[in-house]
């Protein structure tokens, strides 16, 4: 059955999954550790299973002919979002939100699974239908298998989690080839409607120094003035299209969509996203704004990971983690401990080894003739390459705090053995590259 | 083929995209910890390290002559609780368990330690002034009691008990409100703070300034290393001489016993205070004791205000002791002259009103210094509503600085009232009348003096017009050397314009009355001359009548410093028996004499206390 596979794994990948595998391991103690030495926490035992679990899942998943899970990837994928329709109904609320299903003690988070189910369908849906990407109905067909699963996650909610499809999208229609303006439309309409919604909040917490027009945003009066000027200029420019076919009205009606779909947006999102998650986003554009509250993770995390200096404090003599300034320490904070402990050298280190591992992912897509392994890939090192650059950006104070965790680092068994299947994924991409 | 070419292109753009951000972290933590990493590292320092304040020992308080302290501090202890060492299962056994040893009530242990601060890794106390049998107990079975610390917190022990009570004041934890108020004076909360006297009125330079010790917490405040930052350590409060004389302060406290009143004693060359006497009393050293709360709680409510400095906190009408601002008055604006009499027949007519002289049948045709030895009501009704009028006499009093604070180093002064014909509109909203001036000229009516400002009515007389502000305060000095730091010089509250010819007739005046007037009897001192006026003040009790006595002595010494100035107030509350000239008396022929209570009660045949009668009236 493994006819034309040369056995020949890609060892860098392996070799930088499973070193960050470790790295996670001592690190998750690490942050269970006090600083008289005691360990008051078990969650590192409980990685070591997760680990070991996901490096077989990872092996195992590299031997199956990807084909099967090409086959499969429909069958997966409604499989998995029944999984999440079921946590939906009988799940455990963990942390605010509904992501835990199981029996006993087990437990998975479905929507971690969730992203590398997608990932295997949307991309058998591209290969299938590879032309579709120059349309906009094709275009929307492919958002709608993302935002299927998108929507059942933010309804329980869980954000961060849901944040992840995007970029999954995005990088697998880019590879798909999708016309640039699609694209564009959307990340111009995802960026417009996050500050339409930020701005006035914003605005109103920094008062004077913020300009008014910040704060007009939030007014219900202009909102309306502005929203049907756009749906205006929109209408208007599609009838002179009909009746015309002018391109430069394509263009204005094009444009006019992007702010009045995402100003409509920003008002869905003002209205249903939580007040601490608005916070969460402000405090990253400024986290003096509340610096016991919401800010207090940002100022911690950029303390310890700057406390570091070049050499690090040494593994387990990190001052600030120890002595347990830092929330969530073991999750989302993994890397600021990390960063504490081996400083520059060690975080950079990190980052290295994530670079190993995105650049022999995105390899395949050029030694491979397969589309389906080149969506797959992609869309598997966009999740991963998204994954990293928020949680690390967040650790350092550049990004808003999400609550994504980091993948191999940050203590967790679902995100563990779903990057596994991902990186297991890309090694089976490797070994049968020339199969195609 | 041309969807395969795109991707290759595009393979390089997200390759970009990936590296480029990759890159620009790897750039930006070498930002953070190599290029600012000193800053963080100072951060990382500074959030983990946390001060506790090392108590600043409160100064010392002596008297004159700074020999022995009026008021020191005792070693003693206060017992702490860490609650997060407290183990979660036992916590009600230990609780229970170290109640009964300090003999508190569970629930105040309980009550310290509220459920939101069980897992704090700070020291609360528990009880403090825990005696180091106690705690010696305690620290054997300290295995029984997981968590538990203590501190040295020094008391107050006030060696006089309940004298000087008043003046001294005592201390207490600051409460929420007080904090308020002094947070920007380096106030803490724990802080201990003088409530009254003294302590209250000079409590920044007692107080000292806590020191800091340092130490390296986690977030929760538990102890976790050494300290990175070097302990500062506390300077120590200074210590107060005050101008109190002891001696003299006992002979006063003695010579009023339990009568509810007040005494002043001070030098009026300078102001210093050399005696202040309050009774009824307390005695602050209870207040650290077990049932302290329960005692002050009682003082407080105590229907006689043991609380209450009536020195200065308790304004009574002057009565005949008035009769001295009178007679200045009527001399200075040369309103009757001296030979002038008037005939008292006992009672003077004023339209349809009839005042009586306290001798009902009159003592005839009296001149001013005659009226005043007599204390003739009739000669001042007359005086003041016919020849001086109530403007003068309103002008008169202020000028003796009656109706103002004297300014006095001790909280709460009281300023007392003169009533004018502007002052009754406003208050009563009432015309002034012409018995309204009868009264006020014999100090009756609304007029309100405390003792303190009679005390420096005198001192004027003394001074010859010159008033120096009384205080309590002489010196500070080092509480480890003690040298002089500050020595507080007298500072001069008012300068009369009244002629010093006036002042050395009125003190002329003041002699005849001890010599042929009504104290005459009880004022039998021959260690020193003295001058003065009684006063017997209507309080609408049949019975009883507020007693003063205003003096200053020696009458006849030239030299100022010499001098002292007295004045004795005994409530009409008490049996009455005349008491304050008789008081008088005895503290002024045991300060010249140098004798105490006792031996001046052994030394003199004093008539009036084989058998009370009633004196003037």
């Amino acid at each position: 059955m493994n006819t034309g596979t040369s056995l020949r794994f890609d060892f860098s990948l392996l070799a930088a999954a499973i070193i960050l595998t470790g790295i996670g391991v001592a690190f998750v103690y690490s942050s269970g550790v006090t600083s008289t030495g005691e360990v008051y926490s078990s969650e590192y035992i409980k990685q070591t299973i997760w680990a070991f679990l996901g490096i077989v899942i990872l092996f195992a998943v590299s031997l199956v002919d990807y084909n099967r899970f090409k086959g499969w990837a429909f069958r997966i994928y409604l499989g998995n979002l029944v999984l999440l329709l079921l946590t939906l109904l009988f799940g455990k609320v963990v942390n605010g939100s509904k992501s835990w299903i199981g029996i006993w003690e087990l437990g998975i988070q479905p929507s971690e699974f969730m992203k590398v189910s997608t990932i295997l369908y949307l991309a058998s849906f591209l290969e299938r239908y590879p032309y579709r990407m120059f349309t906009w109905t094709g275009f929307f067909m492919a958002l709608g298998i993302v935002l299927l699963p998108m929507a059942l996650i933010l309804i329980q909610p869980d954000f961060g989690t849901a944040m992840v499809f995007i970029p999954i999208f995005f990088f697998m229609v880019f590879t798909a080839g999708a016309k640039l303006e699609y694209i564009l439309f959307f990340l111009a309409m995802g960026t417009l409607s996050i500050l339409f919604t930020i701005l006035p909040v914003y605005g109103t917490l920094l008062a004077k120094r913020a300009p008014t027009f910040f704060i007009r945003l939030g007014d219900s009066d202009i909102v309306t003035i502005l929203l049907s000027g756009f749906i205006g200029i929109t209408l208007l420019s599609f009838l002179g299209l009909w009746l015309t076919k002018r391109r430069y009205l394509y263009w204005s009606g094009y444009g006019g969509l992007v702010l009045s779909g995402s100003l409509i947006a920003s008002l869905v999102f003002r209205k249903f996203l939580k007040s601490y998650q608005l916070m969460r986003l402000m405090v990253f554009l400024n986290p003096s704004i509340d610096p016991k509250g919401a800010g207090w993770n940002i100022i911690q995390s950029i303390t310890a990971v700057g406390s570091g200096g070049f050499w690090g404090k040494g593994f387990l003599q990190g001052p600030h983690s120890h002595f347990r300034y830092i929330p969530q320490q073991s999750t989302d904070f993994i890397f600021s401990i990390i960063a504490e402990e081996l400083g520059f050298i060690g975080s950079a280190f990190v980052i290295l080894l994530f670079g190993v591992l995105l650049f022999r992912g995105l390899r395949i897509l050029t030694l491979t003739k397969d589309p389906f392994v080149r969506y797959a890939s992609s869309g598997i090192c966009g999740m991963i390459f998204f994954h990293v650059a928020i949680n690390i950006g967040m650790a350092m104070g550049i990004m808003p705090i999400t609550g994504i965790p980091l993948f191999f680092l940050s203590y967790g068994g679902s995100s563990l053995i779903t990057v596994m299947i991902g990186v297991g994924l890309l090694s089976n991409f490797y070994l049968r590259r020339y199969k195609y | 083929m041309e969807v395969q070419n795109l991707s290759k292109s595009r393979n390089v753009i997200l390759g970009g995209i990936i590296g480029g951000i990759l890159g620009f972290y790897i750039l930006y933590l070498f930002y953070l910890q190599v290029l600012q990493g000193e800053f963080y590292q100072k951060r990382a320092t500074s959030i983990s390290q946390q001060s506790v304040p090392i108590y600043a020992q409160r100064g010392e308080i002596y008297d004159r002559n700074f020999d022995v302290p009026l008021v020191s501090n005792v070693d003693s202890f206060a017992v702490d609780l860490i609650p997060a060492e407290v183990p979660k299962e036992e916590r009600d056994i230990i609780y229970g368990k170290l109640a009964s040893y300090l003999k508190v009530p569970m629930e105040e242990v309980k009550k310290r330690i509220p459920p939101s601060l069980e897992n704090l890794y700070q020291p609360i106390e528990i009880k403090s002034r825990v005696s180091l049998e106690t705690l010696s107990f305690l620290a054997e079975n300290i295995d029984e009691f997981p968590g538990l610390t203590w501190h040295n917190k020094p008391i107050r022990n006030y060696t006089q008990g309940k004298s000087l009570s008043h003046v001294l004041g005592y201390v207490g934890d600051i409460t929420r409100e007080e904090l308020q108020v002094l947070f920007n004076k380096g106030y803490t909360y724990g802080s201990v703070l003088g409530k009254s006297g003294i302590e209250k009125q000079y409590d920044l330079i007692l107080r000292g300034e806590d020191g800091k010790q340092f130490r390296t917490v986690d977030v929760k405040g538990r102890r976790v290393g050494e300290a990175l930052v070097q302990d500062v350590p506390p300077t120590l409060g200074k210590t107060l001489v005050l101008t109190i004389d002891r001696r003299i302060q006992k002979l006063c406290e003695d010579a009023l016993g339990n009568r509810i009143g007040s005494v002043v004693v001070l030098k009026p060359s300078t102001g210093e205070v050399l005696a202040l006497v309050s009774n009824p009393s307390y005695d602050p050293n209870l207040f650290y004791d077990e049932r302290g709360n329960l005692l002050f709680r009682d003082l407080s409510l105590d229907p006689k205000f043991p609380f209450l400095n009536r020195a200065i906190q308790s304004a009574y009408v002057p009565a005949s002791t008035f009769k001295m601002i009178l007679t200045t008055a009527a001399i200075e604006e040369e309103a009757i002259p001296l030979q002038k009499t008037i005939t008292c027949t006992g009672s003077y007519t004023l339209g349809d009103r009839v005042f009586y002289c306290h001798r009902r049948s009159g003592h005839g045709p009296l001149n001013l210094f005659g009226a005043l030895a007599e204390s003739c009501n009739v000669f001042f009704y007359t005086l003041g509503s016919e020849y001086l009028g109530v403007e003068k006499i309103v002008e008169y009093a202020q000028r003796f600085g009656l109706g103002e604070k004297t300014g006095i180093d001790l909280p709460g002064e009281v300023s007392g009232v003169v009533p004018s014909p502007g002052w009754k509109k406003r208050v009563y909203n009432s015309r002034w009348v012409g018995g309204d001036t009868v009264n006020l000229s014999i100090g009756q009516g609304q007029l309100l003096v405390t003792p303190i400002q009679m005390a420096n009515a005198m001192a004027m007389v003394v001074n010859g017009g010159t008033v120096y502000k009384p205080h309590l305060l002489k010196e500070v000095r080092d509480p480890i050397s003690g040298k002089v730091i500050e020595e507080v010089k007298p500072e001069v509250l008012t300068v009369s314009t009244i002629q010093e010819s006036t002042f050395k007739l009125v003190r002329d005046a003041l002699r005849y009355v001890v010599t042929s007037g009504t104290p005459k009897p009880v004022i039998t001192t021959k260690a020193v001359q003295v001058a003065g006026k009684t006063g017997t003040g209507e309080v609408g009790l049949d019975d009883r009548w507020h007693s003063w006595f205003i003096a200053y002595a020696p009458y006849n010494d030239d030299d100022p410093r010499e001098k002292i100035v007295l004045v004795v107030q005994v409530e009409a509350a008490n049996e009455w028996e005349w008491w304050a000239p008789k008081a008088a008396n005895i503290i002024l022929h045991g300060i010249f004499t140098g004798l105490s209570y006792q031996e001046v009660l052994g030394s003199m045949d004093l008539w009036y206390l084989k058998a009370t009668s009633g004196g003037e009236r």
